[in-house]
């Protein structure tokens, strides 16, 4: 299989307050290279500071890249080119309620992303709207609807309507399942992952929750202050962490499962 | 003797000409140095039961209980006034977002020690401002904090989040409470802040005796540290029992279906694959469900659950249904399900 998305030595620093002849930077991303394939989940963990929320941006293209280049299907993605850049890759944020205009419908709010960048008429573009709320498991007719009269866990799938309505190839969920009660959570994770099977999405996901990870993705890159110190499958990570930052990211999840595991043994 | 004992407490929203029941009949009672997990997702009124437990009410919610008894005086025949100078006594509370809590023109040196009460000092008024500096300085070393001379001077900006909370926690300590209760205390925290203030709670329930309410949205999170949880589901009553009942043999189906739906505790789950979750969405406060108000989601609904069932109680553990899991029946059932599960994951 072919690699649907590849990074190249991306990097990403700001300049610093100084004199003009001795510029400092500081480095937000040092050089990070990875490859994603189709149906494939790459997750991003790392604790708050580490890049990891730069990285999503940085892809989405909300943020120029100081260095290095994205490749989507063998072609270059230019930093400017947000035309070409929306359509293919895509984001969830991780609160709903604040990412949806309010004074806008359902059926507004996600016709404009088809407005921009298809050349459909009116007729063919409630048709694909009416389609994709149902993909998502809501009724055709919530398009109406404005976002205050859904609930958080409707929301989060408004949001991912949104997401995949221009058929995109990557989505980016940044912290998108955190905010989310522990039953919608798991119909969230369902949903996903029925939506990559049928429509061959490749996931980047930004989470805390290791049990998710372990759960959802196939590779996971660890983040320490903007370095990748690991980066393999997520089997092998989590049985084998090798770097200290995976082992403490680790340890501290293992310790609240521990009593689960200790309790099932003595049940046993 | 029960420290809180609260039975049957009902709160009841008003707006306009119309009444509704945001808590339904809920029991809990905590005994001294038991630290308690008290979980329910949004909507389900824990936040509510919170308020009602340290009195801080609304004009517009109306509280009534069977018994609402505080260390065997009951509270109920109590004025609201005379209520708070008790409860402020005995019972402290900390928020969840620690930077929205503190203030943020004020450092955290000055907010301690407005948190420290005339009762703890003594001597002359000219030797009370260092009494109230040294006893500043005590609590923040009792939470962890060992710089105190930079985070008394710092305002709550310029502190991390996990470190606010910790003020938070000394700032509830500083009365000393009997009871503390946590709303919430992590929530937006990652995983290794999460872990410190968890400790930190577990330490000062362990060495002080204190009495700590745990409320958590998300089960898999708390039962490392509670001896005992209390489910609820929308403002209704849904199991409680020590940690171990209510985690490997839940009785309720709204438990084993939170148990079920976490990735974290199912190892034995192939990566991919569904998660057992349960139908719909968490109802909205202004269409609730009559009866058990699970009942539209629950896989084991039948004619009986439009009437809110009683509680039921075996050797301890405590649950609301009609129709319990039983045991066995649990285990032959869950292995059902997985095994067609994986036969759909392989076709």
């Amino acid at each position: 299989m072919t690699e649907l998305l590849e990074v190249k030595e991306l990097s990403k620093s700001y300049p610093l307050k100084g004199h003009w002849l001795h510029k400092k930077n500081t480095t937000v991303l040092a050089p990070i290279s990875f490859k994603i394939e189709a149906k494939k989940t790459l997750a991003i963990i790392g604790e708050t500071g580490s890049g990891k929320s730069t990285l999503a941006k940085v892809l989405v293209g909300a943020m120029p890249a100081s260095s290095g280049s994205i490749f989507l299907n063998g072609q270059i993605l230019k930093s400017d080119s947000y035309k070409q850049r929306c359509q293919h890759i895509r984001m969830i944020f991780q609160y709903s309620g604040t990412t949806l205009n309010p004074s806008l419908t359902i059926l507004q709010l996600l016709d404009e992303p088809l407005k921009l960048n298809t050349p459909f008429d009116e007729e063919k573009r409630k048709k694909i709207i009416r389609a994709t709320l149902q993909k998502v498991g809501l009724l055709g007719d919530h398009m109406n609807f404005y976002p205050h009269m859904f609930s958080g866990g409707q929301k989060q799938r408004i949001s991912l309507a949104r997401a995949i309505i221009l058929q995109p190839q990557v989505i980016i969920l940044d912290e998108a399942l955190a905010s989310l009660d522990p039953s919608l959570r798991s119909q969230m994770i369902n949903l996903l992952l029925d939506l990559q099977q049928k429509m061959g999405l490749a996931y980047i996901l930004i989470s805390h929750n290791l049990g998710i990870v372990r759960h959802f993705s196939d590779e996971i890159m660890v983040l320490s202050k903007g370095k990748v110190v690991e980066y393999g499958k997520t089997l092998d990570i989590m049985q084998n962490p090798q770097h200290k930052v995976t082992q403490k990211l680790l340890m501290n999840q293992t310790f609240q499962l521990k009593t689960k595991k200790q309790l099932k043994a003595k049940k046993r | 003797m029960n420290l809180l004992d609260i039975r049957n407490l009902s709160i009841e929203l008003i707006s306009g000409d119309k009444s509704i029941l945001a808590v339904d009949k809920v029991s809990l009672s905590m005994k001294e140095g038991e630290f308690r997990g008290l979980m329910g997702e949004s909507g389900s009124g824990k936040s509510l039961l919170a308020q009602a437990i340290i009195a801080v009410l609304n004009d517009k919610w109306r509280v009534h209980a069977d018994r609402f008894h505080w260390r065997g005086i009951d509270l109920l025949r109590l004025s609201i006034d005379e209520r708070k100078v008790l409860l402020s006594r005995d019972i402290a509370m900390i928020f969840q977002e620690p930077m929205a809590c503190l203030d943020p023109t004020t450092t955290i040196g000055g907010q301690l020690a407005e948190a420290i009460g005339n009762d703890q000092l003594s001597g002359f008024y000219w030797q009370k401002k260092q009494q109230r500096h040294d006893a500043a300085i005590k609590l923040l070393h009792k939470v962890g904090i060992k710089r105190h001379a930079e985070c008394i001077k710092s305002y709550p900006h310029q502190l991390t989040e996990a470190i606010c909370q910790r003020v938070m926690i000394a700032m509830a300590l500083a009365r000393r409470p009997v009871l503390l209760i946590a709303d919430e205390p992590t929530a937006a925290m990652e995983g290794t802040n999460q872990n410190q203030i968890f400790r930190l709670l577990s330490s000062l329930n362990q060495l002080k005796g204190m009495a700590i309410l745990l409320i958590s949205h998300d089960l898999e999170n708390i039962t490392h540290w509670t001896n005992t949880i209390t489910v609820m589901y929308s403002g209704q009553f849904v199991e409680s029992g020590t940690t171990d009942q209510i985690f490997n043999k839940p009785l309720h189906p709204y438990t084993r279906a939170l148990v079920d739906s976490s990735p974290a505790a199912n190892f034995h789950l192939p990566a991919k694959t569904r998660l057992i979750t349960l139908p719909g969405s968490i109802p909205i406060l202004q269409h609730l469900p009559i009866g058990c108000r699970l009942g539209p989601r629950c896989p084991r609904a039948q004619q009986a659950c439009v009437k809110a069932p009683s509680i039921t109680n075996f050797h301890g553990h405590k649950v609301s249904c009609h129709f319990p899991l039983n045991n066995k029946l649990k285990h032959n059932s869950s292995d059902k399900q997985n095994c067609n599960i994986n036969k759909k994951y392989l076709t």
